[in-house]
C-alpha cells in the first residue's frame, strides 16, 4: 500500500502510515518513548525535548514526537547518548524554576505519582538536582479561578494548557508572555485568571503533567491511588457528559472529563466544578408540617398521612425535575397513573423540541461539520460543550449560522445570522419557558435551505418552542442533513420517551419531587395538599406540607437519556445516608399503602436489572 | 576482617525524621554495625566527627544559617564521602519555602511584627547564627552520594551503608529512589 512505510525502531520491523510521527508509529507498535510536553488529544510541538531519540543520517537527536516517519528510516529510543540527553532536558525543566516535590499534591511515589516530570525524574534515576534551582525568583500563584490554582513554580512550559484552551475548548485564552526564562503562561493580555475569559472548563486542569494547575477540591485529600475510579455521567444537561469520578471512602474528590467517551475528555464548569457542591440544608428525614412548622416523623408515619391524602383528594398531578433517572421517571408515571388514575405528570421544567428528526446526529458529527446552524437556543450558556465544539467548528472554518430572538454568546464566533420572531402563545402559561413560539420567516427558511443544501456535511440543532413551520421546514431539509435536538433539561429526553413533559397542571394534591435541583425559583400550582421531596431544604420546602429526603445525583443509580438518544449510566459513587433511599421509594411505599404493592417489587426488578 | 567503615553523622536545619528512618532499619542495624561503626552522631554520646576523619560522613536537614554551614563545612573536611540524607539535604526541600521573602523580612516577622508580641527586636548576639537563605547541601559543599526522600525509606539507608561498607558505589533506583 503506498501510504505505508517500514521503519526500523530499536531493531523491530514497524509498519507505520505517511503522515504519522516517529512517536506515534512506536506507540502503534507498543514501544514506549517518554514524553512531557506530548498528550494524546493535542497537537504535537516538540518543546520538552524528552522524546529526543537517535535516528540514523540525522546529524542530531530529534523529537520523536514531530518528526515525520519515511521509508526505511532507523530509530533508536535508549541509546546511552538519548538517556543523556534525556537526563540533561529533566535537569534543565528541575533547574528552570522551584520544582521542590516535597510540599507538592501530586507528589508521589514512583507507582502513585501524579506528576509526569517527577515519574521521568524516577525513570532516569535522577537523584538530585544538578543544578540549583532558581529560588531567587519568585514565582506567582494565581488562585483567583474559582476551582483551581495555577503555581507557576511547578509549570514546565509544556504549552499543553494553551493547546488545551485553543484545541478541545476553544476558548483560547492562555498563552505566553515575557521571554527566555521569565516565559511564563499567561490570560488575554497578562490579567489573572480570575478576570480573564477563562470559563473554567478546567480542559487545562486536566492536560496539565504537573502540579502547576491544580484542582483545590481533591489537594491533599487523597491520590488517584488511594481513590477508586468510576466511570459516570453528569445530569447537568442533556449533552450527559462522560465522567471519570475519583471516590475516595465516601467522599467524589475530583470529576475528569472521560477522554472515551461521546464528550471526548471536554466538560463545562458546571459538570466539572459545580456539581460537586454540598447541599447547605440537606434534609435527613420525613417532616410533616404540623401547626406552621415542619417536625421530623418516621418514614411510616410520613407515607401513611401522604398516602391518605392522595387518596382523597379529587384530583393529584406529579411533578419532576428532569434530572431523575428513566427508573424514577416510570415510577413516577406509573404512581399517577395507576395508583391515583391520575394523568397529570409534568416536568418541573425543561423542554425537548421534536425528536423525530433524522438523521440523529451524535457528538462526534460536530467534530468534522461543515456546517453547524443553531436555532433558538443559547448553546455557550445551555449546553456549554456543544457551544465549545461549535466554536472548534468556527476554527476550522466551518459555518457557523446562528438563528435567534436575541443576541447570544455564540454570535462572536458565527459566519451568518438569522431572525427568530417571537410569537407569544396564547392562554396562560405557569411556566415562562412556554410563553412564545419561535418563528423563522420563509425568507429565512430558504436562506437557511440554501446553505445546508451546499453544504457537505452540516448539523443542525434545533431548541424547543419553535413553531410547527419551522420544525417541518427542518424535516423537509435534505437527507444529509444531520440533527441534534437541544433539550432544556437534563433527561427531558428520557422523560417525554415516557410521555413526561413539560404542562400545565392543576390539582388538589401535589406530589413535587424536586431532587438535587441546584436552583431555588420554582413556583408551584396552588394546591391544598403539596408533598416536596428534595435533598435541600429551599423555597419549595417553606411552603410543603410534607418534606421528604432525597438523593444527590451521586448516590443515584440509573439511566438516563441525552440529546443524541443514547443510554448513559448514573451510577453511584458514595452511599446516601442511612434512611434515604431510591428516588422512587416514597411512591412504591405509598402504592403499596394504597392497595399496590405489586409497584415495589417491579421497580426493585428494574433496579436489580440494571 | 576489614577493618570498619567509619561513620559519623550531624543535622542541620532538618526535622530530625531522616535519623528517626535510619533507626527504622530496626534489627539491621546490628548487621550494620558489623561493618561499620557509627563513630558520632546527634543521638549518640559524641557529637562530633573525629578530627583525624572518618570514611563516610552524613548529613540530614539544609544550610540555613552560619552555624549550619560551618557544620557542614566541618563535616566535608572531615569525610571521605559525604552523604546528603533526605530530600531537605539533597534538594533544599521544606526550609526553602522561607526564601520567597527575604531573610530580613522573615526575621522581622517572626521577632517584631507577630501578633502576640510586645516590644519585640530581632536578637544579635555573636554566640547566635546569622540566618541565611536555605540551600541544599551540594550548594555548598561538594556531596558524593544523594539519598532523596521525606524520609528516605530505611530501606534505601540500609543499601547505601552497606554498599558503601563493602567498598561500593550505590545507585539509588526503583522503590529505593523515591522522594514523596
Amino acid at each position: 500500500m503506498s501510504d505505508t512505510v517500514n521503519i526500523t525502531i530499536n531493531g523491530q520491523v514497524v509498519h507505520a502510515r505517511i503522515g504519522q510521527s516517529v512517536l506515534q508509529a512506536a506507540q502503534s507498535a507498543g514501544i514506549d518513548v517518554p514524553t512531557l510536553c506530548d498528550h494524546p488529544h493535542l497537537r504535537a510541538t516538540g518543546s520538552c525535548r524528552v522524546c529526543l531519540v537517535e535516528i540514523e543520517k540525522q546529524r542530531m537527536l530529534q523529537p520523536a514526537c514531530t518528526f515525520p516517519v519515511t521509508e526505511g528510516m532507523v530509530v533508536r529510543t535508549e541509546t546511552d547518548k538519548v538517556v543523556e540527553a534525556r537526563k540533561f532536558s529533566l535537569q534543565m525543566l528541575f533547574s528552570e524554576r522551584n520544582h521542590y516535590c516535597m510540599f507538592c499534591a501530586s507528589s508521589g511515589t514512583p507507582e502513585t505519582s501524579e506528576c509526569e516530570l517527577q515519574k521521568l525524574a524516577y525513570r532516569y534515576g535522577l537523584d538530585c538536582f544538578q543544578y540549583p534551582p532558581a529560588w531567587q525568583k519568585e514565582w506567582p500563584v494565581d488562585a483567583s479561578r474559582k476551582s483551581f490554582t495555577m503555581d507557576h513554580s511547578r509549570c514546565i512550559l509544556c504549552r499543553r494548557c494553551i493547546r488545551a484552551c485553543d484545541e478541545i475548548a476553544a476558548n483560547h485564552t492562555l498563552g505566553v508572555f515575557q521571554r527566555g526564562a521569565k516565559t511564563m503562561i499567561c490570560a488575554d493580555d497578562s490579567v489573572t485568571f480570575g478576570q480573564s475569559t477563562c470559563v473554567e472548563c478546567g480542559t487545562c486542569l486536566q492536560a496539565c503533567p504537573t502540579g502547576a494547575l491544580m484542582d483545590k477540591r481533591s489537594s491533599f485529600v487523597g491520590h488517584a491511588s488511594e481513590c477508586r475510579t468510576v466511570r459516570v455521567t453528569c445530569v447537568g444537561c442533556a449533552v450527559a457528559c462522560g465522567l471519570k469520578a475519583m471516590v475516595r471512602g465516601n467522599t467524589v474528590l475530583r470529576l475528569d472529563g472521560d477522554w472515551d467517551e461521546h464528550n471526548a475528555g471536554l466538560l463545562c464548569v458546571k459538570g466539572r466544578f459545580e456539581s460537586l457542591r454540598r447541599p447547605e440544608n440537606r434534609i435527613t428525614k420525613p417532616m410533616i408540617r404540623r401547626d406552621g412548622e415542619l417536625v421530623e416523623v418516621g418514614w411510616d408515619e410520613a407515607i401513611t398521612y401522604t398516602a391518605g391524602k392522595f387518596k382523597e383528594a379529587q384530583s393529584t398531578a406529579g411533578m419532576i425535575s428532569p434530572r431523575f433517572t428513566n427508573e424514577t421517571m416510570i415510577a413516577m408515571g406509573a404512581f399517577l397513573n395507576e395508583v391515583l388514575h391520575s394523568d397529570q405528570v409534568t416536568l418541573l421544567h425543561g423542554l425537548v423540541p421534536p425528536l423525530d428528526l433524522e438523521p440523529r446526529a451524535q457528538l462526534k458529527d460536530l467534530e468534522d461539520a461543515t456546517c453547524i446552524v443553531v436555532v433558538g437556543e443559547d448553546v455557550l450558556q445551555g449546553q456549554k460543550v456543544l457551544g465549545y465544539l461549535t466554536k472548534r467548528a468556527y476554527d476550522r472554518q466551518a459555518s457557523v449560522v446562528v438563528v435567534d430572538d436575541h443576541d447570544t454568546a455564540m454570535d462572536d464566533y458565527a459566519t451568518e445570522r438569522l431572525h427568530l420572531d417571537a410569537m407569544s402563545r396564547h392562554g396562560p402559561s405557569p411556566f415562562a419557558a412556554l410563553k412564545f413560539t419561535y418563528h423563522l420567516s420563509l425568507d429565512g427558511i430558504s436562506r437557511l435551505r440554501k446553505i445546508l443544501e451546499t453544504s457537505e456535511r452540516p448539523v443542525v440543532m434545533y431548541g424547543p418552542a419553535l413553531s410547527t413551520l419551522v420544525y417541518a421546514a427542518l424535516r423537509s431539509l435534505p437527507p444529509h442533513v444531520k440533527f441534534l435536538p437541544l433539550a432544556t433539561g437534563s433527561n427531558a429526553c428520557g422523560a417525554a420517551q415516557y410521555g413526561i413533559e413539560m404542562r400545565e397542571v392543576i390539582a388538589d394534591a401535589l406530589f413535587v419531587m424536586a431532587g438535587d435541583e441546584p436552583s431555588n425559583g420554582f413556583v408551584l400550582p396552588p394546591a391544598s395538599f403539596t408533598v416536596v421531596q428534595a435533598v435541600g431544604h429551599s423555597e419549595l420546602t417553606k411552603k410543603a406540607d410534607v418534606v421528604l429526603p432525597g438523593r444527590l445525583w451521586t448516590e443515584k443509580r440509573g439511566t438516563i437519556v441525552n440529546i443524541e438518544g443514547r443510554e448513559r449510566p448514573v451510577v453511584e459513587l458514595t452511599e446516601a445516608p442511612e434512611g434515604i433511599g431510591p428516588d422512587w421509594m416514597p411512591l412504591a411505599m405509598m402504592a403499596a399503602v394504597l392497595g399496590r404493592p405489586g409497584l415495589f417489587a417491579t421497580m426493585a426488578q428494574v433496579q436489580n436489572s440494571l | 576482617m576489614a577493618a570498619k567503615v567509619k561513620v559519623a553523622s550531624d543535622w542541620l536545619a532538618g526535622c530530625a525524621g531522616c535519623h528517626m528512618s535510619l533507626l527504622d532499619m530496626d534489627e539491621r542495624i546490628l548487621k550494620l554495625l558489623e561493618v561499620a561503626e557509627l563513630r558520632s552522631t546527634p543521638i549518640t554520646d559524641l557529637k562530633h566527627p573525629d578530627a583525624g576523619g572518618v570514611d563516610v560522613g552524613i548529613l540530614e536537614g539544609c544550610v540555613n544559617n552560619s552555624a549550619n554551614e560551618a557544620v557542614c563545612r566541618q563535616m566535608r573536611s572531615r569525610c571521605k564521602v559525604l552523604i546528603a540524607l533526605g530530600d531537605c539535604a539533597v534538594f533544599g526541600g521544606v526550609p526553602t519555602m522561607r526564601n520567597a521573602c527575604s531573610s530580613a523580612a522573615a526575621l522581622q516577622r517572626a521577632y517584631v511584627e507577630t501578633e502576640s508580641t510586645v516590644n519585640g527586636s530581632i536578637p544579635q548576639h555573636a554566640e547566635i547564627a546569622v540566618m541565611q537563605d536555605a540551600r541544599a547541601i551540594d550548594q555548598v559543599v561538594q556531596v558524593d552520594v544523594n539519598i532523596p526522600g521525606c524520609p528516605p525509606s530505611a530501606d534505601a539507608i540500609f543499601y547505601v551503608l552497606t554498599e558503601l561498607a563493602a567498598g561500593r558505589k550505590p545507585v539509588l533506583k526503583g522503590k529505593l529512589l523515591d522522594w514523596h
